[in-house]
């Protein structure tokens, strides 16, 4: 009998990498997974879930890169996700094993975390990282000695040279993770009888266990009422002073972390000053620091419009060549005008973003790479406090100049919740790449190309929205640091890493998968409402529609070509008027005629409630629809030769063009944004006052500015 | 005794006790403990925040925060 082949059995796993901020763990999270990480979510919460599977020997691994912390005991939204995944409150995420990342130049807070891991009874192994670092300030470990003391694995890398990496790997494939003896002595935490009621109650391992239940259960969701209330009873019979204890325990910690250190770690004073520290006489000098802020925001600024200005006009003028191209080889038809009309458009109103987002992000994420955000953030804070924002506050409100999605999820290392609601609410009004391509556009009808000295003249202005934005942003601040009020007090503890010289693969794993996210996040959105639009532009109630293109005069037989072409467009207009998209726009005509708009302008701005960039492929849309696709004019030009039917004037002359581009300033014009803002203030509430503020606010200042100007 | 925002540049500080409140967990977490020693290093214009040097990393501070560490200095 032939021998029947088994295909070795293949065991999947979960690991979850975690450590302090700037340990390197996103550098080893990268170099293990590659571009093969993916983004989620955690259930309830917008934290990006990063994770990716990969082949570990003869296992499948999923590692989870969990967000950095110094302790499980969260100060912040980002760290309570490290808490729930690894006191396994999240079922769909429980970690099989921990890989704890420690920097090996400060053990001892590394191993303040790591120690609590151990208590937890999770199996784990430790990676001592930045191994340069440590060699360069003297210090020498002796992963030998720790293995003894900690009974945890213990390897030593650099992920950044790609030392170590290999060691990593073997620990996955061979499962090489330890479940330690607990480090403290839990005793000395919560009296025995009050341990042994709530490990028997709930089913738990041990006795550190049940004390993180104490510190947490209050506030954790999944817990029934009946616990919560049992817990209550129990805890205050047994008159335990939780905070006392935490006070102690974290002395204890520190202090027999000491002692382990005290065997495996040798210090020897160089008596070298560390680059960081001279560089930081610079960069945070009182007045070249902020100079150098300036310089660098104004550099990165300069950089992503000079670059990405000749990709953005060569995906522009292709979308447009392919649409002619398509409508010369389809048959003519319906579906052929769908293509050429509703959807090549909308596509290319999603990619000509690409540039300036992934220049955007890759500039964020040097920033934040090379440790000179926090720098920022000490540098900024007491002049942001005045406005009810904190030091903090800048990360998200400069990650809002590319798109106040990932601005918002930033806030979550803002531990303080009043300081981190104001940064939610007033964020959205950074002036977004989103709303780029459609100052780009009115700036380019409503400003001619001129110079002023050195300076062009469009440059300034577009200049000035993204100033106008900062000073919104600031305004409303203030009013609503007036109009809050919250008991919790506002602080700040913020670490400055190191700098270092930017991991240019990291920068570019970044910016690559958050391009992605974003534009397949707003691309959908995008594309459905291309499609939907271009329905509603092509079709109409028919009586209206014949009524409309009956009151047309036809031309007398013999009529020269260009009275049929004017014939012709009389008719698309009509048609279009007519359409039920046409029938919307005029129907809220009324509410924004004091602003300048037309219906066609209208119904941009109904669309644009979703995303503000569909703007642009609305208006290339409403412009295409019965044009002739074969000119192969960019949408600039077809909006600039608009022309009002009855006056005769240019649709898009100053004065409206002005009021429309202050409208998108300051309009809530984002699902996605109000989606965000959703979850991570867990309610509808502060989401819904967002929309009315902004819009309110668009309205009014649109408004004034056209009444201005006309 | 002195609290830490007091500390001149160049002086080296030992942590004498860290005040209780709110913020005395996160604090200790991070490292500020009972007899560590810590420097400053740079104000930020209008003296607040404050970056301390504590063991081999560096810790941004506002002075309400820094008022919560009291420490003795060394000669």
């Amino acid at each position: 009998m032939p021998e029947v082949l088994t295909p070795p059995r293949q065991s999947t796993f979960t690991v979850a990498l975690v450590g302090n901020p700037n340990v390197g763990k996103t550098t080893i999270f990268n170099r293990l997974t590659g571009l093969r990480q993916k983004v989620g979510n955690y259930p309830g919460v917008t934290v990006d879930k990063r994770f990716a599977t990969i082949k570990a020997g003869e296992h499948e691994a999923t590692i989870i890169d969990l967000p950095g912390t110094y302790s499980i005991y969260p100060n912040s939204e980002d760290e309570v996700i490290v808490h729930r995944v690894l006191n396994g409150l999240d079922s769909s995420n429980k970690p099989d094993f921990v890989l704890a990342v420690v920097d090996m130049s400060n053990m001892e807070r590394g191993l303040f975390l790591v120690t609590q891991i151990m208590d937890m009874g999770l199996p784990l192994a430790i990676i001592l990282n930045m191994s340069d670092t440590a060699e360069e300030q003297g210090v020498k470990v002796k992963s030998h000695a720790l293995y003894q003391s900690l009974g945890v694995p213990v390897l030593q890398t650099n992920a950044r040279s790609n030392q170590g990496l290999e060691g990593i790997l073997e620990v996955l494939s061979k499962k090489m993770f330890e479940k330690p003896e607990g480090f403290l002595a839990s005793t000395d935490l919560l009296p025995a009888s009050l341990s042994e009621k709530i490990q028997q109650r709930f089913d738990l391992d041990n006795q550190y266990q049940a004390y993180q239940l104490v510190r947490f259960y209050e506030n954790e969701p999944t817990l029934s009422e009946e616990h919560r209330n049992w817990l209550q009873t129990e805890i205050e019979a047994a008159k335990y002073n939780l905070q006392a204890t935490q006070l102690e325990e974290t002395q204890y910690r520190y202090r027999a972390i000491q002692g382990v250190l005290d065997k495996a770690v040798t210090k020897t004073d160089l008596g070298r000053k560390r680059l960081t520290d001279k560089l930081d006489k610079i960069f945070l000098h009182k007045i070249g620091g902020y100079a150098i802020f300036l310089t660098i925001m104004l550099v990165i600024f300069q950089a992503v419009f000079a670059w990405s200005a000749m990709p953005m006009d060569l995906i522009d003028g292709f979308f447009a060549s392919m649409s002619a191209r398509a409508a010369g080889l389809l048959p003519p038809g319906v579906l052929t005008d769908l293509i050429t009309e509703g959807i090549i458009p909308g596509i290319g109103g999603i990619v000509i973003f690409i540039p300036q987002i992934a220049l955007l992000f890759a500039f964020l994420g040097i920033l934040e790479d090379t440790g000179y955000m926090s720098r920022v953030v000490f540098l900024m804070d007491r002049i942001m406090r005045p406005f009810g924002l904190n030091g903090k506050s800048v990360v998200p409100l400069i990650s809002g100049i590319a798109c106040a999605i990932p601005g918002i999820m930033a806030t979550r290392n803002i531990g303080n919740w009043k300081d981190r609601l104001i940064t939610i609410m007033v964020t959205p009004l950074m002036s977004c790449s989103a709303r780029l391509p459609v100052y780009v556009i009115l700036i380019g009808i409503a400003i001619p190309e001129s110079y002023i000295g050195p300076f062009n003249l469009q440059a300034v202005a577009l200049l000035g929205m993204y100033l106008l934005g900062i000073v919104a942003v600031l305004f409303t601040s203030w009013i609503l640091k007036l109009i809050l009020h919250f008991k919790e007090k506002s602080y700040l503890v913020v670490e400055m890493p190191m700098y270092r010289l930017p991991r240019w693969k990291d920068v570019l794993i970044t910016m690559y998968s958050k391009s992605k996210t974003f534009v397949l996040e707003a691309g959908k959105v995008i594309l459905a409402i291309s499609i939907v639009l271009w329905v509603l532009a092509s079709y109409g109630p028919s009586s209206a529609r014949e009524e409309a293109i009956a009151k047309v005069e036809s031309p007398a037989a013999g009529a020269t070509d260009e009275q049929l072409t004017t014939y012709e467009n009389q008719i698309a207009s009509a048609e279009l008027e007519s359409s039920y998209i046409g029938i919307m726009g005029h129907f809220i005509e009324p509410a924004i005629r004091p602003l300048g708009y037309d219906w066609k302008i209208g119904i941009a701005l109904i669309t644009s409630f979703a995303a503000r960039e569909v703007f642009v492929s609305t208006m290339a849309t409403l412009y295409s629809v019965g044009a002739d696709v074969e000119d192969e004019l960019t949408i600039q030009e077809k909006l600039n030769s608009e022309v009002n039917p009855e006056t005769g004037n240019k649709v898009f002359n100053l004065a409206t063009a002005f009021s429309l581009i202050v409208f998108y300033a300051f309009a809530m014009q984002c699902m996605s944004t109000l989606a965000v803002v959703y979850r991570e203030t867990k309610g509808w509430k502060w989401p819904v006052i967002q929309t009315v503020y902004m819009t309110a606010l668009a309205y009014v200042s649109a408004w004034v500015v056209y009444q201005i100007l006309s | 005794m002195r609290t830490a925002d007091q500390i001149h540049i160049g002086e080296r500080a030992t942590i004498h006790r860290i005040v209780p409140s709110e913020l005395s967990l996160h604090l200790m977490e991070m490292g500020f403990l009972p007899g560590k020693e810590m420097s400053l290093l740079h104000r930020a214009p209008l003296r607040d925040p404050i970056a301390f040097r504590l063991e081999n990393t560096v810790i941004a501070l506002r002075k309400a925060e820094a008022q919560l560490i009291e420490v003795s200095l060394e000669k």
